[in-house]
């Protein structure tokens, strides 16, 4: 099946307006198999993503590029339960989560 | 999902930023789409699961600048377009991933099937999602 999605790139247009990445500490909440993830990613200091979903975790983890190895961290969590200290995030990324 | 916001506080700065991105229903349209132009066929039917699961969401977030703990900043609505080869591909997407919160009736299938079987053969068979995007501060 051949899917495209967001063609237009409306969804990358609007979130780079809403928020600067840029040497930011996010937390994205519902990241899949990292589709959004990779629309900011090259510009924050660094990328918890979490989702329930350990099939798309495993795809998000092995798209992840060489040069975010260290800045982008995948996992598995409930975003009723943060396994994140307090204060660590500047910016909280819900995609399509709520 | 009031616990969620709650954790998401927890863990954000002071003043720090929480963008909520999510699909609205609203009896999204499905187009035929080539180079040469665009026919819609018709629109989807929002179940009451998925239109729940909004109002949930629109609740939540309410409740949580009610209470004081984010203030909305800014706020806006756009298109996400998801495209298929054929209307085959659509409806199997549909059953698979969608059929919990929305659905097409036979009409709009078959409308949508004969089109594309006349179409151009660039056609695509494409939905208009609606979306919004929000941005929150985190109050002190």
């Amino acid at each position: 099946m051949t899917i495209q999605k967001d063609s237009e790139r409306n969804e990358t247009k609007y979130l780079r307006k809403f928020a600067d990445f840029a040497g930011r500490r996010v937390l994205e909440i519902g990241c899949g198999e990292g589709r959004l993830t990779w629309q900011y990613a090259k510009q924050a200091r660094s990328v918890a993503a979490i989702d329930l979903d350990a099939d798309g975790l495993r795809v998000a983890t092995i798209d992840r590029p060489s040069d975010l190895q260290d800045r982008v961290y995948f996992s598995r969590a409930e975003s009723e339960h943060l396994p994140f200290a307090k204060e660590t995030f500047d910016i909280a990324l819900l995609a399509w989560s709520f | 999902m009031v616990h969620a916001l709650s954790e998401i506080r927890r863990v954000l700065v002071e003043g720090g930023l929480m963008i909520d991105l999510r699909p609205i229903l609203d009896h999204w349209p499905i187009e035929v789409a080539s180079a040469r132009g665009t026919r819609q066929t018709g629109r989807f039917q929002d179940l009451p699961l998925g239109t729940a699961d909004d109002q949930v969401a629109n609740r939540s977030m309410a409740q949580a600048e009610q209470d004081g703990w984010f203030i909305r900043e800014q706020e806006h609505f756009f298109l996400f377009s998801y495209s298929w080869d054929t209307p085959s591909e659509m409806e199997e997407w549909i059953k698979t991933e969608w059929e919990d919160f929305l659905e097409l009736d036979q009409e709009t299938k078959k409308a949508t099937r004969s089109a594309w079987s006349v179409a151009d053969a660039d056609s695509r068979i494409r939905i208009q999602m609606k979306m919004v995007i929000t941005r929150w501060k985190k109050l002190p």
